[in-house]
């Protein structure tokens, strides 16, 4: 693994070293000065920076990418065979057979599909809602905000608590009243992937309205004004001023909301611990790398789910720009 | 005549048809107001009330919390407010989270005077020095802020434990180090400082101030606002990870941050709801200290936050 670090190291200052001559061969040309001094002193600045990000974010992308090819074991780190693309046939075999990574497909699936319209409506919806001039509006804001406060960890400790499947837990006890339940809430197939869908929209949307918000006061009055004029009314204006207007601040948290649903973990994790119906891929590639130790197969996961991520950001920022 | 009075007439009639059309006008906005006071408060009650029950669990015993009903479980135990802080003290004393809330602290100075320095000073060399190969690293920097970094949680574990070998006790600077880079704290900077007069550095430079000299003396003082935005943001981030210290730390539970404890505290013997809500209020308070003293300057992390795109 060193020799490899010595490697990704070799390229990355032959890069530097081939830039720096044509550089220093253009400044020739049209008589640019560098001067020495400044020079060495911004070489020594930057090395801090440089190091750490060659440490804790070029070498694990190279890596994640690297090891996606080989059969790494953390438990035998000595012996790496290049194995070509057997990764990879090993994760579709998982697939076709229906096995852990297919129930951690669809379940991303089902909560990228659910909390992102969810999560970026209602915040879209809090935003418009507050944004008027009246006493208590303010009280509103905070009240949708304070969830943001409390980590994801926090929140899911929390909501364990609050779907706790006896008595004792909030909701039930609430139904008891009506005669219903105790349910078990997070144990039920068919709803513990919805419950961690509106835990994670409650929880994160406060964030998305307070920059929709922003968006908003960037709107100039006078186009409401003009679209008044024209006899628009509440709708059209939504669709012919507030939309175009909130159009970079829209791709923003889309793009964001998205990303970050994709990479959802820490809520099953602490909720339901690894268990099919609630397993999600970024959960899988944890247990498959961190808990199993196949760091070979977790980064053909990785390289995966980096390609699809990256490949639907860009279709949304093509589509909506 | 007859037209007189017709125009008379229809001149009435368009004034109660004023009328008319405005008591109902006035009447429509104030019940509009009415509901959009309703709709508000019903809606501040669902995001609300799951903190209220944790805050009300917080401060009662086991038997309380299970026989409270309807509004009471949103509400302290009144009949015996004398315990109010019990299980603060028990989750304080009997488990020592404040060892754990002041291992956070401690990680997250740390990282917000390191994050600052570093990225800070790689901002300051790209918007105010030229040097041969500059351009290589504006590109990188430009690039990395694009690359989705999560996934590659487990080839930085292997990069920390078996290349770096910060195994053990050493595993707490494995913890800190990667929160102390951030690429768009960089980029953050080189945006602000270049907006800074050159004429500032030249005055200090005839002065006989040297490269770093000017960034300490001049540079940063000038930049507040965004050194204030950069600290927020690390401390949150710091003190809300959970995921990598728990993945580096297992096993030496002294050196823990909070969020890392509070899955141990879940699995203590006879720990009460009580006590699990006093130790999720606890790692909360800092964070929303932090929103309610540094509001400015999160929201100025949400302006900043557009540039990314």
């Amino acid at each position: 693994m060193v020799n490899a670090i010595l490697i990704i190291l070799g390229v990355f200052v032959a890069v530097f070293a081939v830039l720096v001559i044509i550089d220093l061969i253009k400044a020739k040309k049209n008589n640019v000065r560098y001067h020495f001094k400044h020079c060495v002193s911004s070489y020594l600045m930057l090395a801090p920076a440089v190091t750490l990000a060659f440490v804790f974010v070029v070498l694990p992308i190279i890596f994640s990418l690297g090891y996606a090819f080989t059969d790494y074991r953390m438990s035998r780190p000595n012996n790496i065979q290049f194995v070509g693309f057997e990764n990879f046939a090993d994760l579709f075999k998982e697939i076709s057979n229906k096995g852990e990574l297919y129930h951690a497909i669809i379940n991303t699936l089902i909560f990228v599909v659910c909390v992102v319209p969810l999560q970026i409506g209602l915040a879209l919806f809090l935003a418009l809602f507050t944004n008027r001039k009246k006493p208590g509006v303010k009280i509103f804001k905070v009240c949708f905000f304070s969830p943001v406060v409390i980590s994801l960890t926090v929140t899911s400790y929390l909501w364990l608590q609050i779907l706790a499947p006896n008595e004792s837990g909030l909701l039930n006890s609430l139904l008891a009243t009506f005669g219903v339940g105790p349910i078990d809430f997070l144990a039920d197939k068919n709803t513990a992937m919805l419950w961690i869908v509106l835990m994670s929209a409650w929880q994160g949307c406060g964030y998305q309205m307070l920059i929709f918000s922003s968006g908003l006061t960037g709107i100039r009055d006078d186009l409401y004004e003009a679209a008044s004029l024209d006899g628009a009314n509440w709708w059209g204006k939504f669709i012919h001023v507030t939309l175009p207007g909130l159009k970079p601040t829209i791709l923003y948290v889309l793009v964001t909301v998205f990303i970050g649903a994709c990479r959802v973990m820490i809520q099953p994790m602490l909720m339901t611990g690894y268990q099919l119906h609630t397993v999600t891929l970024s959960y899988y590639m944890y247990q498959l790398g961190f808990t199993s130790q196949f760091i070979g197969l977790s980064s053909a996961v990785a390289l995966i789910m980096t390609i699809v991520i990256g490949t639907i950001t860009f279709i949304q920022r093509k589509v909506l720009k | 005549m007859t037209d007189e009075k017709t125009s008379e007439a229809l001149q009435t009639q368009v004034q109660e048809d004023y009328t008319s059309v405005k008591i109902p006008k006035d009447k429509k906005k104030i019940v509009l107001d009415v509901i959009w006071y309703i709709v508000g408060a019903i809606l501040s009650l669902i995001f609300v009330l799951p903190i209220l029950y944790m805050l009300a669990v917080s401060t009662k015993s086991q038997l309380a919390a299970d026989q409270a009903t309807g509004i009471g479980l949103f509400l302290p135990d009144f009949a015996n407010l004398g315990t109010f802080f019990e299980n603060y003290r028990k989750v304080f004393t009997d488990y020592g989270i404040w060892r754990n809330a002041l291992n956070s602290l401690i990680y997250a100075a740390i990282a917000i005077v390191l994050n600052i320095l570093v990225n800070g000073l790689a901002g300051y060399v790209l918007s105010k020095f030229n040097f041969p190969g500059k351009k290589l690293f504006t590109f990188l920097v430009l690039f990395l802020i694009t690359v989705p970094v999560e996934t590659s949680i487990v080839p930085m574990y292997t990069i920390v434990t078996q290349v770096l070998k910060l195994n053990g006790k050493l595993a707490v600077v494995g913890v800190i180090l990667p929160s102390v880079i951030n690429i768009f704290n960089i980029f953050l900077f080189m945006q602000f400082f270049e907006s800074i007069p050159k004429d500032y550095e030249e005055a200090a430079r005839i002065d006989g101030a040297t490269d770093l000299g000017i960034f300490f003396k001049i540079i940063l003082p000038l930049s507040k606002p965004i050194v204030a935005t950069v600290a927020v943001f690390c401390f949150i981030g710091v003190w809300n990870d959970y995921l990598w210290p728990m993945m580096l730390l297992t096993g030496n539970e002294e050196l823990m941050p909070i969020q890392a404890v509070l899955q141990t505290i879940q699995n203590i013997d006879g720990v009460t709801t009580g006590e699990i809500m006093a130790s999720l209020v606890v790692t909360s308070l800092p964070i929303f200290i932090i929103y309610v003293v540094a509001q400015k300057y999160i929201v100025q992390g949400f302006g900043s936050a557009g540039l990314k795109l």
